[in-house]
């Protein structure tokens, strides 16, 4: 049934590891609108990448149920309807940056031709354009900084133009003031396309500057403590991100860390 | 005497620029040796023969000298396209099938540790006088290194990007070809220069017996003759095309790879 939600129901996620069982996730329940963009938000070991990682049906869970507008992780996956923007950008060596962040023309090109299929594509060079990139679409992954690079795992998520991007702490290995301006750009070209982001990060302010809802999870197995909403207006202009009202949202995102500390067994 | 407090002045060394002693240095290490075989080859004369009388040899009968050159090089080539060949499709399906994987591993490591110069009569027996048994030793030469070039090349993927193609459903096929194998391409050319020297050493051991044509040939006939002026020549000949054949595998791997 068409629905215009992510739903997830009861989910849980028990690895094997050397013969034993590892919970990593349990009693997972919660609900994200289309356009919305959610952060999930904990700390290292929470589970927050497993959950991603099931979102993305790069795994399958133990129990429980995902949909996503209606669909399983394995359907939408089937229609290209997933893009995954990795933590190190896993880019092609070989190709040029242009045919980088247009892979997703090449894959699965049965997806393009299924009448279910949901997906629109950006036009590439306006993506590359609007991340800064279109000076050096010949170039070729080696010969750009960290930043560039992370940015254009960034323009192939958009360019694929899936109904949901799922980002798997994306900008952890940049330094303080490239993940800053990497981290404006990826607002300003979302405010553009308003796709559904779920976006994982171990960083409080991350978490506040990009999203709708911040969902912080509890130490392993993960669970979801609470969903802090971030009402801060958009466009999050710098002066918005300089604003009492950021900083108090930060507060209150960390106190809430914390407190799921506390709560963990 | 009290010690001056004064800094003595240093005159600046005049060096000589890094790229032309790079460039300085095999040179000088190569007239060296040049030296040490002129002095050997005029003192002991039945050790080396001196370099002039390499010269006039090979001037005498250069055609002599390419026809066994080709015997051995169809040899040499037909055996490492066969034998890397092989090496090549093995390596791609055990990266799907691990117990093939299981199977060919142990088997190879004996076909490697195995003396090239034993399997070489026994394929004369088997095969006869023809070039058979030099081209078989010849792929079996070039078949392991790239092997294990090619298996570890194309077993090793970088899982974040494996996880991109993946979330977007691409089919195995996809994966093979837009992923593993060109990420595998630096180690497979890696595996083709091993190969193509270990298939000229091949063909040439192999030459050694059950034939009058090929460079190995013609070492074994200078032997008998205790004509050391054609040995040498032999030997140059087969180093020199040796290293051409290196030199045509990295042309072929910089036209290719270009990242």
């Amino acid at each position: 049934m068409p629905s215009d939600r992510i739903e997830i129901r009861d989910l849980s996620k028990t690895f094997d590891r050397d013969g034993q069982s590892v919970l990593a996730l349990t009693g997972v329940n919660t609900s994200f609108a289309r356009g919305e963009f959610v952060t999930l938000f904990g700390p290292s070991g929470c589970g927050k990448s497993t959950l991603l990682r099931l979102l993305a049906g790069l795994e399958r869970q133990s129990t429980g149920e995902i949909r996503l507008f209606g669909q399983t992780p394995a359907e939408a996956s089937r229609l290209k309807n997933i893009a995954w923007v990795p933590q190190s950008p896993g880019l092609l060596p070989w190709a040029s940056l242009r045919a980088n962040v247009r892979l997703s023309e090449r894959l699965n090109r049965r997806a393009d031709r299924a009448p279910d299929r949901r997906r629109t594509p950006e036009d590439a060079d306006e993506v590359l354009r609007d991340l800064g990139l279109e000076d050096f679409a010949e170039a070729r992954p080696a010969q750009l900084s960290g930043g560039m690079r992370q940015r254009a795992a960034i323009a192939r998520a958009f360019v694929q133009g899936a109904e949901l991007m799922l980002m798997d702490e994306p900008f952890s290995a940049l330094d303080e003031l490239t993940r800053d301006a990497v981290r404006l750009r990826l607002l300003q070209v979302w405010e553009k396309h308003r796709k559904t982001v779920i976006f994982v990060t171990h960083s409080a302010a991350e978490a506040v500057m990009l999203s709708d809802r911040v969902v912080v999870m509890t130490p392993r197995p993960g669970r979801v403590f609470r969903e802090v909403p971030i009402d801060l207006p958009r466009p999050r202009t710098p002066d918005v991100l300089d604003s009492p009202a950021f900083d108090a949202k930060l507060r209150e995102v960390k106190h809430v860390l914390r407190a799921g500390w506390e709560d963990a067994p | 005497m009290k010690r001056s407090m004064k800094r003595p002045v240093r005159r600046p060394v005049k060096r000589l620029p890094p790229a032309l002693l790079h460039w300085l240095a095999p040179a000088l290490l190569f007239f060296l040796i040049y030296l040490g075989w002129q002095w050997i080859a005029l003192n002991f004369k039945s050790i080396l023969p001196p370099f002039g009388a390499l010269g006039a040899e090979f001037l005498s009968r250069p055609g002599f000298y390419f026809d066994n050159l080709l015997a051995t090089l169809q040899a040499a080539l037909t055996g490492f396209a066969l034998g890397s060949g092989l090496a090549l499709v093995l390596a791609v399906l055990a990266v799907y099938f691990t117990v093939l994987r299981a199977a060919i591993v142990p088997v190879a490591l004996l076909l490697n540790v195995t003396p090239i110069v034993a399997i070489s009569p026994a394929l004369i027996v088997a095969f006869g006088f023809n070039a058979v048994p030099h081209i078989i030793v010849a792929a079996i030469a070039a078949f392991f290194p790239m092997l294990i070039n090619a298996m570890s090349g194309l077993r090793k993927v970088d899982r974040e990007t494996l996880d991109v193609f993946n979330a977007m459903s691409a089919s195995p096929m996809e994966i093979f070809l837009r992923l593993r194998l060109p990420g595998a391409l630096p180690e497979i050319f890696a595996g083709a220069k091993l190969a193509i020297t270990a298939a000229m050493v091949g063909a040439i051991v192999s030459e050694f017996m059950g034939t009058s044509r090929g460079i190995g040939a013609t070492i074994v006939m200078a032997t008998t003759f205790l004509n050391l002026a054609q040995m040498w020549v032999a030997i140059f000949v087969s180093a020199l095309t040796s290293l051409a054949l290196i030199g045509l595998v990295v042309l072929v791997e910089r036209a290719v790879i270009r990242w």
